[in-house]
């Protein structure tokens, strides 16, 4: 017979979309992994970042190793207030801050974010088990510049597929 | 494999453990990346009571009689639940020796 308060000790193997985690306990794990140096890979909620980053694609967040994200890099950050992780562009840099706006969106929401919320930049994006292209080639400055401007979002339908074509001259 | 009792573990260098929402949460940092949609590892009660005293500085012993103490159990009892665990633990990386007492 078991003593009560004390059951069986088990590990158990789950999958982790069993937890999906958000807000503070996101934040938490993200900056314990990338702390050890290593990308941090998890499933992105929202739509934001329409057109390149759509809810349920897997992101991989690398650490920054003490590099400031340049423009037109899509970066992990704490929002300032909330301290809810946020994955978004940088549009422009502010000294040792970052302008930082999502794909979709039309104002500055997130403001100069300050180097120390910055978490680590995106490398990598999958949708349905395959790569997604995320503009972070010299594409990422006139992405930077269109979200600065306030025509990413009308454009958004059209780009990925313009700046491919682009890119392939 | 058999644990003595004598000997100290600590989570591996290997895995970033959490405990979120009441839970132990432990992922694996396979492959050089922390990766939330493989799998994890969690602890039912028991086992965070364990995995709590497997800091670097309890011997096996130790949280034996620890654990039986707090939970006015028999020791050889908790003892079963202990070695199990962390046999399991160490088989998975996710523990490692660090010192022998």
């Amino acid at each position: 017979m078991r003593s009560q308060g004390f059951e069986d000790a088990r590990l158990s193997v789950v999958k982790a979309r069993e937890f999906p985690l958000s807000g503070q306990d996101l934040l938490d794990l993200m900056q314990a992994v990338l702390a050890r140096g290593v990308p941090f890979r998890f499933c992105a909620r929202g739509w934001s970042m329409t057109p390149f980053i759509h809810d349920g694609d897997v992101i991989t967040v690398s650490p920054l190793h003490g590099a400031l994200p340049g423009v037109g890099e899509v970066v992990a950050f704490a929002r300032p207030g909330t301290g809810n992780p946020v994955v978004h562009r940088v549009i422009a840099r502010c000294g040792t801050g970052s302008l930082i706006q999502g794909d979709s969106m039309e104002e500055y929401t997130d403001g100069i974010i300050p180097a120390e919320n910055l978490l680590g930049r995106v490398t990598r994006v999958e949708r349905r088990g395959h790569d997604i292209w995320l503009g972070l080639g010299p594409e990422r400055y006139v992405i930077a510049w269109l979200s600065r401007a306030g025509l990413l979002r009308p454009l958004s339908r059209v780009l990925p597929s313009w700046l491919k074509k682009w890119l392939q001259r | 494999m058999t644990i003595q009792l004598d000997v100290v573990y600590a989570p591996s260098d290997d895995v970033v453990a959490r405990e979120i929402e009441g839970e132990i949460i432990i992922i694996p940092l396979v492959a050089g990346i922390g990766d939330m949609e493989d799998e994890l590892y969690t602890l039912n009660e028991s086992g965070k009571a364990i995995w709590k005293r497997l800091d670097g500085r309890a011997t096996v012993a130790g949280i034996v009689a620890d654990l039986a103490e707090e939970y006015d159990a028999p020791p050889a009892e908790i003892e079963v639940d202990v070695r199990g665990l962390v046999e399991e633990l160490v088989k998975r990386r996710i523990l490692v020796e660090v010192s022998r007492v």
